[in-house]
């Protein structure tokens, strides 16, 4: 027998999830995993680093029979877009995959589909612009945060694969576009343990998709994309704002339904280690809060918000988090962590959470750290603690 | 908590193997895992890192890996080029890929494994020739310095790799069983897999090694590009190589058949038959009636038809032989006797007399040429092509003494060396009853060639021809010219018949008959003078010593014809009158025969049976007469290694292009005509012919290399040769794919550029 099985300490991760396979698989292999469990059936797609891998491997069990959906090899990322709006207006659950410049240039596409109201769920890769850089960054998510797209921001291969299960629905029955976002090579190209569940589990918590009428219908011909003349153009804005505000309620609900099915629970956020002593709140997005959660561990006094839903910003659960926690405001700092720079003072976390505790009177720091794939390592989270305990710097570039 | 940080070169394979890792111990013992590549400059040859954690725990970092208990690096070169040692913890170990001794290996760690993955890798077959994947091996490895069991793992391995599976996993495996550790190692890596992680805080006088965070390499961006000299990316080295080709090697003579084809395609006629001449004397009579095992080897019969070589070196040889032949001065004192004057027999004298020794032929029969005067018919060899070539090799100082058999104790007096030439003139016999009804064969071609003895055949006569030689096909083209009808007898299939195959053909085409798998049992003469055959029909068995399928006869199948007249053509031997009767055991070069003087053999006699055979035949043992004098060693040359095959030519760059046959003479009647039936090619056709060579193994400038070379790392030097810049060729291998004539080889050794023009 294996010699490391007799020596064996207790296994300190004991966490079984009936119904599921334990698997080990990379990032953008969790999210084709989860395309396919989702039952996507129409991809177009177009490859760019650090995304490839992602419909390379839906484009491979297109090809070989093992996943019944169809691949369209697109020009561009403005096409692939295009192409998934159409196929989203006749009905069709579409999945596709981009990353930095192919998002960017989808921009305009991406406001199409967000106000035409199409159901679509894709992932993004975060990777930068110029200077040219395929590293990991969040600057191209972030700066589509007004195209009307809910945004999620993932931890973990798990994370990722649960996220687009729960996106599907989530979308579904609001018509509005989500993006889940991954952090490039640190969450795209990782192995780690995954549970995959079974697709019973999947197909009872996402039925197939409701067609909701208006599909694109032969025998029923209608006209889309019309010119809207001022009088009613607001009327479309206001329905979409109706549904835009249910968001964070809906990630709330749909994050506990998970649980009830699959084990592993969700929220607009996740806070860790706070309550009335904490010092130090670090606000964090993706891969970075698994590095702060190592770190945090030999200080107490530091607590972790991690925020799953970006956009619409979670300001009802951020507020709920502080207020249940007794924050002392007074003692308390809140530091964001911004993987982005976007032509501002403040990157993009910041700038949402001060709007969020806007009166709130709390004490917010906004660290740029991690920009075009910087590493942070737990020294750097390290020194974030440190120096935040004694530098009152409104905005700190850590890494420079 | 362990954690390993890999060094390697994009393309060896190393992020599969920690992902194929991090699947082993998840699924072996539930371990939580976590590997992910440190993305730099994504290119086959760049250095590139990959880490792997490996922990009880729930992992909860995200970084690189700064102080790891394992570095792993697939490619040693890259120790010269990036820290690979940084962070090391200082109980942490090296595992290296390196065919070298650990002794020799100098790194400031003591713990250093060595594992020769690239060697395991090439000999399973793994990757490409430009780029062995190892990581397979290095899995093997590290399971190994992890302490488990590779037999529980070689099937997640299997399972896991792209391709290959089997060859995959049988690495693995080798590589558990050749890994080697340094004295006084720790090697107890393995409790670290089942131990927490270490607080990175505490580490610092656990590290030996300085640790910069600077462990990725990247080119630099802000800078001319030509700063980034990336030729340390190279795994293997393109080197510009000749190599053998096939029809040189195949050449019995030893003649550089690529050089006089390359020489004739540039116009050179007379460098091309000197190249021709430094071999083989009779370029025009092989031109004419070798089998050319250049052209059956030529690797052009891949793409349409092989070139016609015989042609060139016919035209070559028709061209040349009419030059002035000089006469080298006699500068030696040893006199070397050569009895036979046959192709081998000239041939080592001819080269003998070149280099200064006095040498007499001596030819039993009224006129010199051996087989080559007596057994070829005048429609394949002329007589006045023989007769030009011998001439030329009297001119420069052969004596030839016709009319005079001898033995080598006669000659053994006057000569300090004796080569016996005497080629196989001797029919053999068949052994069966009624024999003395049967013709010689061999007899009847000399006879009537050259002292028009018509053997009373008549026209209309059937005559029986068994055999399956050039001699059998020459005799049944001989009598079809003489108006009979000849039918070829022989007991094995088409495909065994040993005479050369085109001859064959163009025998069918004059007209001879051939009955395959049948054999005469016994001849007897009937009452009206005709002589009755008995044949017994045969069914091939298992191959003999020749390789050829052994011949059974098939029982009650006998039937009987009647001919005018039966020739026994079944092989010959050579006339022991030489050694006056002693049983002797013949071989090329030196032989036992008891004398006064050393006695060499070659030719027919010893070796082969066509006229290029017994010329190689002749050149082989006057080097070993030459050492043998100089009192050397005398070592027969090796096989040529490397030669260029179908294989190693890449044909998309040549363009078909029909073969210039020779035309062959339309005859309204053979009866007794006997000229030439093959003619030559135009001199504009030979050029044409020799323009259609592929170069196998030698550069012919074609600029492929140049032209693909994704570095622009070719360039043309002052002499307008093509070099390869060695600061920047990562070895991606694209020349060597691209070369179309295999001029490029692949070497595992580091090569530095030349110091200018030499």
């Amino acid at each position: 027998m294996n010699q490391v099985l007799t020596d064996k300490k207790v296994t300190k991760i004991n966490q079984k999830y009936p119904r599921h396979t334990q698997k080990v698989l990379k990032g953008n292999y969790a999210a084709s995993e989860s395309a396919v469990l989702c039952h996507s059936t129409v991809i177009p797609a177009y490859p760019i680093t650090p995304q490839t891998s992602i419909i390379e491997e839906l484009s491979n069990r297109v090809s070989v029979n093992k996943f019944d959906a169809t691949f369209i090899n697109m020009d561009s990322e403005h096409s692939v877009f295009a192409a998934a709006m159409g196929a989203a207006m006749t009905g069709e659950r579409v999945f596709t995959a981009t990353s930095g410049q192919g998002l960017f240039y989808a921009h305009e596409v991406l406001h199409g589909i967000a106000h035409f109201r199409l159901p679509i769920v894709i992932c993004n890769v975060g990777r930068p612009s110029i200077p040219w850089n395929i590293w990991s960054d969040q600057s191209d998510s972030i700066s589509q945060r007004d195209t009307g797209w809910i945004q999620y921001y993932g931890e973990s291969s798990q994370e990722v694969l649960d996220d687009i299960i729960q996106a599907y629905k989530i979308s579904e029955e609001l018509n509005i576009p989500v993006m889940v976002v991954l952090d490039a090579f640190y969450q795209s190209h990782t192995s780690e343990n995954i549970w995959v569940p079974d697709q019973e589990l999947v197909d009872k918590f996402l039925p197939k998709k409701k067609l909701s009428g208006s599909e694109i219908d032969l025998n029923n011909p209608k006209s889309f994309g019309g010119l809207v003349p001022p009088d009613s153009y607001g009327n479309f804005n206001h329905g979409y704002w109706n549904d835009i505000i249910k968001v964070e309620d809906l990630t709330n609900k749909v994050g506990k339904e998970f649980e009830k099915h699959f084990g592993r629970g969700y929220g607009a956020v996740e806070e860790i280690n706070i309550n009335k002593d904490t010092k130090q709140i670090l606000v964090t997005l993706s891969t970075i809060t698994s590095t702060a959660r190592g770190v945090i561990k030999k200080h107490p006094e530091v607590g972790i918000l991690k925020i799953r839903l970006f956009k619409p910003f979670p300001r009802k659960s951020i507020l709920k988090v502080l207020s249940d926690s007794n924050v002392d405001k007074n003692k308390c700092k809140i530091i964001t962590f911004d993987k982005n720079f976007l032509g501002d003072s403040e990157g993009a976390l910041m700038q949402e959470l001060r709007r969020a505790l806007y009166g709130e009177n709390y004490f917010i720091q906004g660290v740029y750290v991690g920009l075009g794939g910087r590493d942070v390592p737990p020294s750097t989270v390290e020194n974030i603690i440190e120096t935040c305990k004694t530098n009152n710097d409104e905005i700190i570039w850590i890494d420079s | 908590m362990i954690e390993i940080r890999g060094h390697a070169r994009g393309g060896q394979g190393m992020v599969t193997a920690f992902e194929i890792l991090a699947k082993i111990f998840a699924e072996i013992d539930d371990y939580q895992v976590q590997a992910f590549p440190a993305f730099g400059v994504e290119r086959t040859g760049a250095p590139i890192q990959a880490f792997l954690r490996v922990s009880r725990e729930k992992i909860l970092n995200r970084s690189n890996i700064y102080f790891p208990n394992l570095v792993v690096v697939f490619d040693e070169t890259l120790i010269a080029q990036v820290p690979v040692l940084n962070g090391l913890k200082k109980d942490g170990a090296i595992l290296l890929n390196t065919n070298s001794k650990i002794e020799d290996i100098k790194l400031k760690t003591k713990n250093i494994y060595t594992i020769p993955a690239t060697q395991i890798s090439l000999d399973k077959g793994l990757g490409t020739k430009s780029l062995p994947i190892v990581n397979a091996a290095m899995i093997g490895a590290i399971i190994k310095i992890l302490d488990i069991d590779i037999n529980v793992v070689a099937n997640i391995i299997a399972d896991n790799v792209p391709t290959k599976p089997k060859e995959n996993s049988e690495s693995a495996i080798l590589a558990t069983k050749n890994i080697l550790k340094s004295k006084n190692i720790t090697d107890e890596l393995k409790k670290y897999l089942n131990e927490d992680s270490l607080d990175e805080n505490n580490l610092d006088k656990d590290i030996v090694f300085k640790s910069n965070n600077q462990i990725l390499d990247f080119p630099s961006w802000n800078k001319p590009m030509s700063i980034n000299k990336t030729g340390n990316w190279r795994v293997v080295t393109p080197k510009y190589e000749e190599k053998p080709p096939p029809c040189s090697t195949n050449c019995p003579a030893g003649t550089d058949v690529r050089l006089f084809v390359k020489q004739t395609s540039e116009g050179k006629f007379a460098d091309a038959f000197s190249t021709i001449y430094k071999f083989n004397p009779f370029a025009s009579t092989c031109g004419r009636v070798c089998p050319h095992f250049c052209q059956q080897s030529c690797n052009r019969i891949e793409l349409d038809s092989g070139l016609n070589i015989g042609a060139i070196e016919r035209f070559l040889g028709d061209k040349g032989i009419t030059r002035k032949f000089s006469k080298s001065p006699i500068s030696k004192t040893e006199k070397i006797a050569v009895i036979g004057s046959g192709p081998a027999g000239l041939t080592s004298a001819l080269r003998l007399r070149q280099k200064g020794y006095e040498v007499i032929v001596f030819e039993a029969l009224p006129y010199a040429g051996g087989m080559m005067r007596t057994g070829i018919p005048s429609f394949r060899l002329p007589l006045n092509i023989l007769d030009k070539e011998i001439e030329a090799i009297e001119e420069q100082g052969v004596v030839i003494k016709l009319n005079n058999k001898v033995t080598i104790k006669e000659l053994s007096n006057d000569y300090d060396i004796i080569i016996s030439a005497v080629g196989s003139h001797k029919s053999n016999k068949m052994k069966i009853p009624g024999e003395e009804f049967a013709t010689d064969g061999i007899n009847f071609l000399r006879e009537f060639k050259l002292e028009n003895k018509n053997y009373d055949i008549n026209i209309g006569d059937d005559i029986a021809i068994i055999g399956g030689g050039n001699t059998a096909v020459d005799i049944a083209r001989t009598v079809l010219r003489l108006g009979a009808v000849p039918t070829i007898y022989y007991r094995r299939s088409k495909n065994e018949m040993p005479a050369i195959p085109h001859e064959v053909e163009e025998a069918i085409n004059e007209g001879v008959n051939i009955k395959l798998l049948t054999t005469p049992i016994s001849y007897n003469k009937n009452s009206n003078g005709k002589i009755v055959i008995t044949l017994i029909d045969m069914i091939l068995g298992e191959p003999d010593k020749s390789g050829r399928r052994r011949p059974i006869k098939i029982e009650d199948s006998e039937k009987i014809i009647s001919v005018n007249k039966v020739f026994s053509a079944i092989g010959q031997t050579f006339d022991d009158y030489v050694f006056e009767g002693k049983k002797v055991k013949v071989e090329q070069g030196k032989i036992k025969f008891e004398n006064n003087k050393p006695v060499f053999c070659c030719g027919d006699m010893a070796w082969g049976g066509t006229v290029t055979e017994a010329i190689g035949s002749g050149n082989f043992t006057t080097d070993e007469v030459v050492a043998f004098l100089k009192n050397q060693n005398y070592s027969s040359k090796d096989n040529p290694v490397n030669v260029v095959l179908p294989a190693d030519i890449n044909y998309n760059y040549y363009l078909p292009t029909p073969r210039h046959e020779n035309p062959v003479v339309e005859m309204k009647s053979f009866i007794n005509n006997f000229t030439e039936v093959v003619k030559g090619l135009t001199e504009k056709e030979v050029i044409e012919e020799s323009k259609r060579c592929l170069h196998c193994g030698e550069c012919y400038s074609c600029g492929n290399c140049y032209n693909y070379c994704p570095d622009a790392a070719i360039h043309i030097d002052e002499l307008n040769r093509l070099r390869i810049d060695y600061d920047y060729c990562k070895g991606c291998g694209i020349c060597f794919e691209e070369c179309p004539c295999s001029a490029i080889s692949l070497k595992m050794d580091e090569v530095v550029n030349e110091s200018s023009v030499n």
